[in-house]
Parts: structure tokens; C-alpha cells; sequence
């Protein structure tokens, strides 16, 4: 059987924030892409994620991701597959030659995208990873008993929480709420040597959150450092100290108590102590994309020293945007998808110049 | 004018709607296979079969995802609103069937006005793009870099640039009039006589400034980490040479800055018999191998010291430093030999911003909005990037420039873009519309309004604030919409409600519900806008007029509307009209906003129901 044929100027993997940015900056500047998402749904990570407002934007970048799907929905240089992967690569003359798998579930949506139907070689001349990071994975810090101990949450599942409503007057209404910041960052002893740079940021935000939905509730912030984030934080951390309680020490562990999970933690000079919490919170980071070697393998990739992508030093052709490159917050990703779409148009502009003399 | 038909193409969600009807009751012809002129169709243009977009190639059309705005319910009320969402799209495909609308022509010029790494990428991306490109500089050569740049990266990045980047040295831009397609900028190398571009890109060379460190040190020891030379430094055979190095210790500074401080550190530690000590109040290590460096600063012996903000102490003449240890629950006390401060990249805002010209406040001007993320400002195609912005020294700016690039080539190529239509003989010359506008669009030039060419993003705000019906983006003015607003408000039954919902936060969240199968009450029109910039009195009047018990604007959170204050201009008119409600004998809670993110559909809903519950128990 042979595969049914696509010629695409672009190749993007990944339809997250970045994947989208980049098709949707590409087409912006006249060059057409072809986006494939491997799972049957858009928008990567964000989709997930709740709106962190409370009396005004937090610039949590969430809903950004509304607006790049609208967007690309109406451009018409962008098309795009869900439910497809790359499963070879070769490269060729000016570009690469894909093969490209139809994966289980694949639906049609509102709005942009299609699922791939059948087994398919799209010939282009870039290709851009958008792949994302992994968040880490809070099985991998067993003392924080993630998965052990009832009342133990990441925080990617409290963002689902807050958006589906599962928390708030109408849900879980815990008294007392602790996140434990840098898990699985700045950890050495898990060999990750690096600040996640957004989970500062998403804590206190939800934290917020949950303060407003919950005017009674007690919000601690267990962690080492806060990080910067945007302009108009510094502006903001002040008050956000007010609401919430900062506790700079980084808990030891995690246990079943009486009520809920006690958290163990030491002060600075101080004997350790336990305390009571009705949900615990564990800030999970950001690591290299899970399927990181795979596409090292498939296109060749260069891997910084922490495993992240990077187009320093790969192969001619092959772009990095987004999270996938090291961690990010959204909008920091968006505006790097601008970047990769711009070495990428360049690229097809001078291959194009090249072929017509 | 062409004629209007209805393209019904079947998608699921359809299926029970008689095509006939719909067209009827919208008022439009169905398309019966002949020659079409203008047409609205019933599916988006991605998912359309490739016959009908091969079929309407060229023509105007607008293009309507129906299943998702109809919504679920009973048959007849389903009818009504595809009735209403016909009818709506039908003036926008008839908008496009007439001018204005700006067609650009492609390449139009650019101007750069800065140095350093943000203009140069700027520069670098217009020409790469094909525009004719004139960077502005104050400087006698482009490769000068400003203090926060890497001199390396700036000269690599100038020997790069396209030949038909026109340099303009020595040259500074003292005045700026316009947005995108028809800007006018003085160089103070050009004299008087302004040139035209199609779009700016703002971006000075930032300077290095000590902030965010205690007051009352000693200026003699101080040294910012920009001018430090550790070959200076060596301690004494016998003895330690002891240096501070201040990273945010009155407040903590952001992480490039913490990384300089850092690398200062490092450098320092790595001279013989030399003792550092980093203080800070917050490890600021976000900012790439910040995290590593920390660790290779406590690993060449460098001390880290964490001091509450604002809590270390200077003595004796500024050249003491003191600190509660809470490890060792003690004082501990510091002289060193020199004190090296971390710094922040800053960048002068030019006065001429500040004058009337741009009609905007700074902050209005380039909010810490996630919708102008990239360089982008409130006025379209006017971009400030860099140091002026914030944006931190290095890679985020390279990343930052091509974001703005790409929409700023959009601007100035994009195929149609709507321009509002100013009525001379209606307008009163109040200028209102000049200063509403969010996009610095409307201008008043000798004796008319006229309108930037690119500029205009349609949220409305002019039509809504103008006091004479004289300008009003494409299918925004109160005649369309009062039609359609009627439209709907006839075929609804009672109790009628009308929900506004923006383009941004309401309208995706309305679309989502929608396709996930959700029931909207009988009564509710949902009325699609493009900002609630676009709410006025007269139009909640109308739709009180004419039906509706409760009306509820679903825009975005504040700081986060694309056009700046649409939104707290919808809040502001809807609180001073609820005054008044009683006065007319209407409930007091009739009119509602509703803050909203797109992903907000739960919260979307359950406004609705509560709308929907107590307009039905009156
Ligand atoms: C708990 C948590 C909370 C966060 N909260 C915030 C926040 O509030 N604000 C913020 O700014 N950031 C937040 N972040 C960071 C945010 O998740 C990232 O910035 C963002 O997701 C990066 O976008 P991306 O498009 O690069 O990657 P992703 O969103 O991860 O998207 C990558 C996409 O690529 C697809 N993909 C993967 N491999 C392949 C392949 N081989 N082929 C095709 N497709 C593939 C994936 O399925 C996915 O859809 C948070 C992160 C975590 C872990
Ligand atoms: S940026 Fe985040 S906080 Fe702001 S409106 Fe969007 S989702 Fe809500
Ligand atoms: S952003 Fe904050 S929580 Fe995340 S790794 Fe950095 S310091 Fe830790
Ligand atoms: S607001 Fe209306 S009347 Fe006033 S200047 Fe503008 S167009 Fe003319
Ligand atoms: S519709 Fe909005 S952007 Fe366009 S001219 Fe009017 S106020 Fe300005």
C-alpha cells in the first residue's frame, strides 16, 4: 500500500501554545505550514489549565489559547492533523520527507484541525518541534506521597480541578491549603538542575484563587525563593504576601495524619516540625519533552545538557519552539513560536530563491 | 451592491433546521446552485468542502460556524437564533462586497528607531520580510550597543543586516503621528518634513542602573557589577579581601540581573584569597543555568546570605554591612573592601510619548496584557520592544522582535482589513472618536475624521461613543445592529434575554458550550461582538425596548481585553444605566457583566442559568 502524499513548506509537531503560535505567525508572514498534534485534541497543556483571575487578569496566559485556535482556525495557509505522528524521518535535498501515523481516537472538533485518516509521507523543507516539556512526574519524590496519601494533589490536577469547578463552594472546600514548591526543580538529587521558572508563578496565582472562592480558607507557600514573573508582579507579590502565608522551608515529607496530609518542615535554626493541612499541592516542574530521545532519533535533534531541544548545533532545518526548549511560561512560549516561524520562513524563502535561479 | 444568498452546508448539529426557513427568516435568498455574488455560509472556511471554496473564490463571504452558535433546545428556538446568526453574517458579508476596506499594497516601509539588539533584530526581520527598512539610530554606526546588550551578539547581528536596510545615523525620532499603513515620523535629521511609514518599531538601547539596593552605602566601595574588573582584586598573603556582592537585598531583582550578579560573584571568588559574599532577599535563579551557577557560586566558596527585604543594615558610614543569621540565631556583621551592586536594564522614554500625540497614556499605551505580548502596543503598528519595554537583555529580545515582525507584516500585506466608514456630513467634530479609540485609528485632519489605513480592529468603541452616528467599523453601526438585535429579540420567546459576548473571552466560551451539545434557555439571543468596547446606553436601552428582560455582556477580565478598556467601558455604562433602572421601572439587576476567560465555560453557563432563573420568575 502507498502512503498518500503532502507537500508542506512547513512541518510543526506538537499543537500546544507554541505549535499554534508558530503556524499561526507563520502564516502571518505568507508561509504556509502543516501542524500535526499527536493526541485527537488540540492546545497541549493549556487546555487544561484554569482562568487565574480573581478581581482582574493574572496574565496566567491561559486563555491565550482560545485565541490562538480562533486564529488559526480562520488563517488558510495553516492545516492541521490531530491524532497523527511522526513515525520516520529521512533527510532529503531541501528539507525532510515524513511519515506520518494515524493514532487512536482521532474526532472531528469545532474549529481547527482534523484527524489523520490514513498513513501518509509529507515532504517539507523545515520542520519545527513544538513538543512541549514534561511536567514531572510527583511519583518520581515518594516522600511527598503523591498518590499515597489521600489529600496529596499535583498541581496540574488542581488546575483541572479549578477549571472543572471540583474546588470551590460547589466542591472541595478545604480549610487549609500548602503548596510545596520546586518539586522535581533545583533538586539535585534528582539530577535537575534547573528553575522551572513558571510554577512560582501558577502557585501563587492559584492560591489566590482559591483564597477568593474560599474567603476563609489559609493558603500556605512552602518554598525556597520566589521567582520573577512578569511586570507587574513585583508589584503584586507584596499583597499576595498579605494573603497568603509564606513559608520559606522546604518540607522534608509528606504524611497521613488524623484529618489529612501533615506536612513535616523545619525553619531556619528550628527543630522540625508537623502540620495539619486539608490539601497539599505539589508544584511539579518542568522537564525535557517525554519524547525526547525518540525525536532525537527521528530528526536528529540536539539535546542541551539538561536533555532539552535545541537548534544550535542539529541539523540544518529543524526548529525548537516553546517549552520543549527549556521551561516556560505560556506567553514566553508563544513569543518564542515567533521566533523558530521566523528562522523557518527564512529558510523557505531562500530554498525557493534557490530553486527558481 | 451584490446580491446576498444563503449556502447552506449540512454539518452535524443541522440537521433538523429547514434551510428554507432560515433563509426566510434572515431575510436572504437560499442558493439555489445558480451564480453567486455574495454569500454567508453556514460552516467555517476550514471545514467548507473544497467546491464551495473553490465555488466562492474571490467573492465576499462570511463565513459562520451555525451549528456552534445555534446551540442545542427545542426546534423553534434553534430556528431563531440561526435566524439571528444568519442575519448578522449577512451584514458583514455585505460590508465586504463595499469599501472601504483597506487592500495594502505589499512591502510598504518600515521604520526602526533605536539601537542595540531589539532594533537590530527588528531591522533584521522587516528587511528578511522584503521591506524597505530605515533604521534610525543615535549613534554614528548601528553597531554600538546599548549597556544591557552583548556587544558581540549586536556586531554579529549588524554584519547580518540586509543591504536594503537604509541606516540613518546620528538620527532620533522626535515625533510620531498615525498607526499601521500611514504612519508620520520626524527625524531630527530630516528636519521638519515628516516621513511615512507603514509601521515603527520603538526600540532604544538600554542603560544598566543600580536599583533595588539599600540606601546609605559607602559610594567610595560601591561598584555596579557592569563595571567590574576582577583582575582588580586580590586579598593580602595573610589574610582575606572580603566583597559583597548586593543582589536585591531592599527588593529582589529580576533573574537576568541576579544571574550578572552571579557570574560577578563567581568571577570574584576565582581571585586569590578573595572572600564573597552574595546577598540577596529572593535567589532570583529563573533565568537559563541560573540554578547551576548558584551552585557554582557555593561551590567557589562564595557565601550565600538571604536577608529579609529591607533587612540589611549599613553602619558606620556606609562602609558596615549587618544581618540577623537565623540559622545561628545571631548578628552577623560584614566591612568588606568593596561592594558590588547588581543592576537592572532600563531604557529613557522618549518625550515626545508623552505629549499628545499618541493621545494614550504609558500604560494604556503598552499594558502588561497577555494580549499584546511581543512588542505589541495599543496603537497597531507601532511596536516597542527592549529595554524600553522591559523585555530582559539577551534571547527574549531576538524572540520578541520576530513575534512583532510577523504582525506587523500581517498589518501591512494582510489581505482585507476593516476600516471604519466616517458619514462628513454627520460627524460634529467632537473628537470623541480620536480619543475613545483604543488603536489611535480616527484622526482628525483639517477638516474631517479620517481613519489609519491598518489600524482598526473593529472592537467598535467609536460607534459606540460616538454622539452622532458618523463612524462606525463595518457592520457595527446602531442601524445594523439594532436590525439584528430586533431580529432575534421578535422570534424569542418569552422570558427574552440577550447575552453580548465578546470575540475574546465570551464568544469562544458560548462556541465550546455549544459543541459540547449545551442548552441555552429558549428565551436567549446570543449576540456575538468583536469587544465590549462596542456596548453602549442606547444599545442596552434598545434591548430592553425591545423585549428582553436581562441582558449579561460577557467580555474579558480587566487587563486583559485586546482593546485596552473595552471592558471597563462596558462595566462603567452598564453601572451608571442600572441606576437608572428603577427610575424606569425596571429591576435594578436587569443589565449584568460578566469577567470571563475563553476557558471560562462553566462560569459562562451558570451566569446564564441564573439570568435565565430570575427573568423567568417575573
Ligand atoms: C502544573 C503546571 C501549571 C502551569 N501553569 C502555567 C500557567 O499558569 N501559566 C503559564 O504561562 N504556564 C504554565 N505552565 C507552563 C505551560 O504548561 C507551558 O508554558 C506550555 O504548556 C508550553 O507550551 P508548549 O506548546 O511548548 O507545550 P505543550 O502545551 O506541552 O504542548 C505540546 C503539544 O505537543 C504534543 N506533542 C508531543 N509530542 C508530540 C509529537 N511527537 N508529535 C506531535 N505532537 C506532539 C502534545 O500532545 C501537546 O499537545 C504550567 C505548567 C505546569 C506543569
Ligand atoms: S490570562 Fe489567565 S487570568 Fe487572565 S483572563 Fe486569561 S486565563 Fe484568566
Ligand atoms: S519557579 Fe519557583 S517553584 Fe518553580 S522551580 Fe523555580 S523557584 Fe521552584
Ligand atoms: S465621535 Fe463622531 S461626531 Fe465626533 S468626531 Fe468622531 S465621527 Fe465625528
Ligand atoms: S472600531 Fe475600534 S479600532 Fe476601529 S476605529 Fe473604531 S474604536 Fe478604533
Amino acid at each position: 500500500m502507498t502512503n498518500a502524499q503532502l507537500d508542506t513548506p512547513v512541518l510543526i509537531l506538537g499543537g500546544g501554545v507554541a505549535g499554534l503560535a508558530a503556524a499561526v505567525d507563520l502564516a502571518r508572514r505568507g508561509v504556509a505550514a502543516t501542524l500535526i498534534e499527536r493526541e485527537p485534541r488540540l492546545g497541549g497543556r493549556a487546555s487544561q489549565f484554569c482562568c487565574k483571575a480573581t478581581e482582574a487578569c493574572a496574565r496566567c496566559g491561559a486563555c491565550r489559547l482560545g485565541e490562538l485556535l480562533a486564529q488559526a482556525a480562520q488563517l488558510p495557509q495553516i492545516t492541521i492533523y490531530t491524532a497523527a505522528l511522526a513515525v520516520a524521518a529521512q533527510p532529503q535535498n531541501d528539507g525532510w520527507q515524513v511519515d506520518l501515523a494515524p493514532q487512536p481516537g482521532g474526532e472531528i472538533g469545532p474549529g481547527a484541525g482534523r484527524p489523520l485518516r490514513e498513513r501518509t509521507t509529507l515532504n517539507t523543507q523545515a520542520v519545527i518541534l513544538a513538543v512541549g516539556g514534561g511536567a514531572f512526574n510527583p511519583a518520581g519524590k515518594t516522600r511527598f506521597g503523591h498518590g499515597r496519601v489521600q489529600g496529596v494533589f499535583s498541581a496540574l490536577e488542581l488546575e483541572a480541578m479549578l477549571s472543572q469547578g471540583a474546588l470551590g463552594p460547589d466542591g472541595l472546600a478545604p480549610a487549609k491549603v500548602a503548596f510545596i514548591q520546586c518539586v522535581g526543580s533545583r533538586d539535585a538529587s534528582l539530577g535537575r538542575l534547573w528553575c522551572s521558572r513558571v510554577c512560582c508563578g501558577y502557585a501563587l496565582r492559584m492560591g489566590r484563587v482559591i483564597r477568593k472562592l474560599l474567603p476563609d480558607s489559609e493558603v500556605t507557600f512552602f518554598h525556597m525563593d520566589v521567582q520573577d514573573y512578569g511586570r507587574a508582579w513585583e508589584d503584586e507579590l507584596p499583597l499576595m504576601r498579605h494573603q497568603m502565608r509564606f513559608v520559606r522551608a522546604m518540607p522534608g515529607e509528606v504524611t497521613a495524619g488524623d484529618g489529612g496530609p501533615q506536612v513535616t518542615y523545619a525553619l531556619a535554626g528550628e527543630q522540625a516540625q508537623k502540620e495539619g493541612f486539608d490539601l497539599v499541592v505539589l508544584s511539579v516542574g518542568l522537564g525535557p519533552p517525554n519524547g525526547a530521545s525518540a525525536l532525537g532519533e527521528l530528526f536528529g535533534a540536539a539535546k542541551d545538557d539538561d536533555g532539552f531541544l535545541t537548534a544550535d548545533g542539529g541539523p540544518a532545518g529543524v526548529f525548537v519552539a516553546g517549552a520543549a526548549a527549556g521551561p516556560r511560561s505560556l506567553n514566553e512560549s508563544i513569543v518564542h513560536a515567533g521566533l523558530a516561524a521566523s528562522a523557518a520562513a527564512v529558510r523557505v524563502a531562500s530554498l525557493t530563491e534557490a530553486r527558481h535561479g | 451592491m451584490a446580491k446576498l444568498s444563503l449556502l447552506w452546508v449540512d454539518t452535524p448539529g443541522l440537521e433538523d433546521l429547514d434551510p428554507a426557513l432560515v433563509a426566510k427568516a434572515a431575510g436572504m435568498a437560499l442558493d439555489q446552485g445558480g451564480l453567486l455574488e455574495a454569500a454567508v455560509v453556514t460552516t467555517s472556511q476550514e471545514q467548507a468542502p473544497a467546491a464551495v471554496r473553490q465555488r466562492l473564490m474571490g467573492l465576499p463571504v462570511a463565513w459562520l460556524e451555525l451549528a456552534a452558535e445555534v446551540g442545542g433546545g427545542p426546534e423553534a428556538h434553534r430556528l431563531a437564533r440561526a435566524a439571528v446568526a444568519v442575519s448578522r453574517a449577512a451584514g458583514r458579508a455585505a460590508k465586504g462586497t463595499l469599501p472601504p476596506v483597506y487592500a495594502p499594497q505589499p512591502a510598504q516601509s518600515v521604520l526602526v528607531a533605536g539601537a542595540g539588539y531589539s532594533a537590530l533584530a527588528a531591522a533584521w526581520e522587516a528587511a528578511a520580510m522584503g521591506h524597505p527598512v530605515t533604521l534610525a539610530t543615535p549613534f554614528d554606526s548601528v553597531d554600538q550597543a546599548g549597556a544591557d546588550d552583548d556587544p558581540e551578539a549586536v556586531s554579529l547581528l549588524a554584519a547580518q543586516l540586509p543591504a536594503q536596510v537604509d541606516l540613518a545615523p546620528n538620527s532620533e525620532l522626535t515625533r510620531l503621528t498615525g498607526a499601521a499603513g500611514g504612519f508620520n515620523a520626524w527625524l531630527s535629521t530630516n528636519g521638519d518634513a515628516p516621513q511615512t511609514y507603514g509601521a515603527v518599531f520603538l526600540a532604544p538601547s538600554g542603560e544598566l542602573v543600580v536599583g533595588c539596593e539599600v540606601d546609605g552605602l559607602d559610594p567610595a566601595l560601591c561598584r555596579p557589577v557592569s563595571g567590574l574588573n576582577p583582575e582588580d582584586f586580590a586579598g593580602p598573603e595573610d589574610g582575606w579581601l572580603h566583597v559583597a556582592v548586593l543582589a536585591g537585598t531592599a527588593e529582589a531583582v529580576p533573574s537576568y540581573s541576579f544571574s550578572a550578579a552571579m557570574q560577578a560573584a563567581l568571577a570574584l571568588a576565582e581571585r586569590p584569597k578573595v572572600q564573597v559574599s552574595l546577598l540577596f532577599s529572593e535567589a532570583r535563579v529563573a533565568a537559563p543555568g541560573g540554578e547551576k551557577l548558584f551552585r557554582d557560586c557555593r561551590e567557589a566558596g562564595v557565601l550565600a546570605v538571604r536577608v529579609g527585604p529591607g533587612k540589611l543594615e549599613v553602619r558606620q558610614g556606609g562602609r558596615e554591612l549587618a544581618w540577623a543569621d537565623p540559622l545561628l540565631g545571631e548578628e552577623l556583621e560584614l566591612a568588606p573592601a568593596a561592594i558590588v551592586l547588581a543592576e537592572q536594564a532600563t531604557a529613557a522614554r522618549p518625550a515626545w510619548l508623552d505629549n499628545d500625540l499618541l493621545v494614550k497614556p504609558w500604560d494604556e499605551l503598552v499594558p502588561d496584557n497577555p494580549r499584546l505580548a511581543g512588542g505589541r502596543t495599543s496603537r497597531t503598528g507601532l511596536f516597542i520592544t527592549g529595554a524600553l519595554r522591559g523585555t530582559s537583555p539577551g534571547e527574549a529580545r531576538r524572540d520578541e522582535a520576530a513575534s512583532a515582525a510577523a504582525a506587523m507584516h500581517q498589518a501591512l500585506t494582510g489581505k482585507v482589513v476593516p476600516m471604519p466608514a466616517v458619514r462628513d456630513n454627520f460627524c460634529a467634530s467632537c473628537l470623541t472618536c480620536v480619543r475613545t479609540c483604543p488603536h489611535g485609528v480616527p484622526r482628525y485632519t483639517v477638516d474631517h475624521i479620517q481613519c489609519a489605513p491598518a489600524g482598526c480592529v473593529a472592537c467598535g468603541a467609536c460607534a459606540a461613543e460616538c454622539p452622532a452616528e458618523a463612524i462606525a467599523p463595518p457592520s457595527w453601526g446602531n442601524p445594523e445592529m439594532f436590525s439584528s438585535l430586533e431580529w432575534g429579540l421578535a422570534l424569542a420567546p418569552e422570558p427574552k434575554m440577550v447575552l453580548f459576548a465578546c470575540a475574546a473571552s465570551g464568544m469562544p466560551a458560548v462556541t465550546s458550550l455549544s459543541a459540547q451539545g449545551h442548552q441555552w434557555p429558549a428565551g436567549l439571543v446570543i449576540y456575538p461582538l468583536v469587544c465590549a468596547a462596542r456596548m453602549s446606553q442606547l444599545l442596552l436601552l434598545r434591548a430592553l425596548e425591545m423585549g428582553a428582560q436581562r441582558v449579561l455582556v460577557a467580555g474579558c477580565h480587566p487587563g486583559n481585553c485586546r482593546s485596552i478598556t473595552g471592558n471597563h467601558k462596558a462595566m462603567a455604562k452598564i453601572a451608571s444605566l442600572s441606576g437608572e433602572l428603577a427610575a424606569l421601572g425596571l429591576p435594578t439587576d436587569a443589565l449584568e457583566f460578566l469577567p470571563l476567560a475563553s476557558n471560562q465555560t462553566r462560569e459562562l453557563a451558570s451566569a446564564v442559568r441564573a439570568m435565565a432563573q430570575k427573568a423567568g420568575e417575573e
